[in-house]
């Protein structure tokens, strides 16, 4: 036996990257999550309490990213916004996630005619664009957070859709799915242990990317009425309260500003990140 | 071959896919622990074969028994005819293992029709390794993280752990480097005379045959050009391609002393 060889053979395994670093985003979303109820627990403050005496302030010990036009406490208000706009996000993502990747697998699996009927409904649903879908739906509808969340989770599972099934096809006479088939597996098993492992972080990629997207959605809606209806605490809402006071109290729009900005970007390189591993894989 | 128990044999297979005649008049016969090695250029109909032999493609022929079972064939071979228990080693071990599938479930699938526990199960996973020169701790590795030699010893692993009567090989050792291509070769070919397994190999390489099959079967643009055992193949073929074949081995220096 060669050296290399039985350095190989003695050495443990290299860790699979993959593996690794899922558990790192695990600890770090708990630890995060833990910081985030610890903060709101601790604030003296409630989000929509008024405070006409402190009107504007600049940010100070007491009121750390100041207070806005009616003296509601700014660093309250993102905590509890972080709830709306990135839960809000989280949830319609996850809905395009989960409903696109089942559609996407079902056009895949049910032979050339039904995959046909299924792929043109969802390219016809590409046809709206997500604004545009969004603020029609306000229209009709009235503006508030039902109806932005609706409209948003009905143009949000396309992409999804169109993946898997490319996912699925591509994967769908690769050898071990034969193999597995041969071995007398059912088409259940091999959805479970075959298809979804190596198609999920493809996936979550995507997801990443769309909950950044939704994100800025549903700021960006509510920013402009369509969306979450003040008083309520959404960044982009937010955004709209402070937009009056832009020349004197600019602290009121940059707050919110910066945190959408950082949630994207965390999560766009998260995203990133698991895309580059993917590709160290393959 | 001491042993001398007919396992499979088929006369006159067809196999078409639409007006395309992929293969006609393909005739062969193999005993318990025989090997034959199907070669053939690309294209010859060596895997279209090995997959009409697993019912994975329409196929007809005149006559088909295996392993001496009741169930003898004439006309269409069905899917999953009595070949449940071949097993089938892909060429591009990468490829045939899941990749997000540790080596040992990868294996343990082999068995799934036989509803082990799992402790039972674990054991026969654990002795297929070892008898494939494979440690313990392999059982838990990803196919990234071992090297390509080793994969196709898993691979090989998954094939001898369900016991089966016939294993077909879809050139096992090309995607290998020599050294690797050797050490799996022989380990084949000791677990083939250990265990009375009947061998199905498509190859490419003239030499592996020379060095290890007891019938060759040479393809020649669907149909067969070839039908031999080895010594009578290497020492006198029977066809002017196949002469021209194993001349052009021999000067490469592909060939065995043996067989030359």
């Amino acid at each position: 036996m060669s050296l290399s060889q039985s350095i190989r053979l003695s050495d443990s395994p290299p860790a699979d990257p993959l593996r690794q670093f899922s558990k790192r985003v695990g600890v770090a979303t708990l630890v995060l999550l833990g910081l985030w109820s610890l903060a709101l627990w601790l604030t003296p403050y409630q989000p929509a309490a008024a405070d006409f005496l402190n009107r504007l302030a600049p940010p100070s010990a007491a009121h750390w990213a100041g207070t806005d036009h009616l003296g509601r406490d700014i660093a309250t208000r993102l905590l509890y916004g972080a709830g709306w706009s990135l839960g809000l996000s989280l949830a319609i993502s996850l809905t395009g996630f989960v409903v696109g990747t089942v559609v996407g697998i079902l056009a895949a699996r049910s032979g050339p005619a039904g995959d046909f009927a299924v792929m043109r409904v969802t390219d016809s649903f590409f046809a709206f664009p997500e604004l545009i879908a969004a603020v029609t739906f306000a229209g009709l509808f009235g503006p508030s957070t039902t109806n932005l969340v609706i409209a948003l989770m009905v143009v949000s599972w396309m992409k999804f859709a169109r993946l898997a099934r490319a996912l699925t096809l591509s994967l769908g006479d690769s050898d071990f799915i034969t193999q597995a088939r041969l071995n007398g597996l059912s088409n259940g098993l091999i959805l479970w242990r075959h298809l979804l492992p190596n198609i999920l972080p493809s996936l979550l990629v995507l997801w990443t990317n769309s909950w950044s997207r939704t994100i800025l959605s549903v700021s960006g809606l509510s920013f402009l009425g369509f969306g979450v209806q003040p008083p309520s605490a959404e960044w982009g809402a937010m955004l709209l309260d402070g937009k009056a006071y832009m020349q004197t109290a600019p602290h009121i729009m940059i707050f919110p500003g910066l945190a959408v900005l950082l949630a994207v970007m965390v999560i766009n390189l998260t995203g990133d990140r698991l895309r580059d591993l993917m590709a160290g894989k393959t | 071959m001491q042993q001398n128990k007919p396992l499979i044999s088929i006369s006159n297979l067809q196999v078409s896919v639409g007006d395309k005649q992929l293969l006609s008049d393909v005739s062969f016969d193999l005993c318990e622990g025989e090997m034959l090695c199907i070669v053939g250029e690309s294209g010859a109909g060596k895997s279209t074969l090995v997959k009409a032999l697993q019912g994975m493609m329409p196929a007809h022929c005149d006559r088909f028994t295996y392993a001496r079972s009741s169930t003898e064939v004439c006309g269409a071979i069905p899917a999953g005819l009595g070949l449940a228990q071949a097993r089938w080693v892909m060429q591009d071990p990468l490829a045939a293992l899941n990749p997000r599938q540790s080596l040992g479930r990868s294996i343990a699938e082999s068995l799934h029709k036989e509803n082990l526990p799992k402790d039972k199960l674990r054991k026969r996973v654990l002795s297929a390794l070892d008898d494939v020169e494979l440690s313990a701790d392999f059982y838990d590795r990803l196919p990234s993280q071992v090297s390509l030699g080793q994969a196709q010893r898993a691979c090989l692993a998954r094939a001898l752990i369900a016991q089966p009567k016939l294993i077909f090989f879809d050139e096992p050792l090309s995607a290998l480097d020599a050294l690797v291509q050797k050490k799996i070769a022989q380990r084949m070919e000791s677990l083939r005379r250990a265990t009375n397994t009947t061998y199905i190999a498509v190859t490419h390489d003239l030499g592996f045959a020379a060095a290890y099959a007891d019938k060759v079967l040479l393809l020649r643009e669907g149909a067969v050009s070839a039908y031999q055992s080895r010594m009578a193949f290497f020492a006198n073929p029977q066809s002017d391609y196949a002469k021209d074949l194993v001349a052009a081995a021999q000067s490469l220096g592909a060939l065995p002393e043996a067989a030359a």
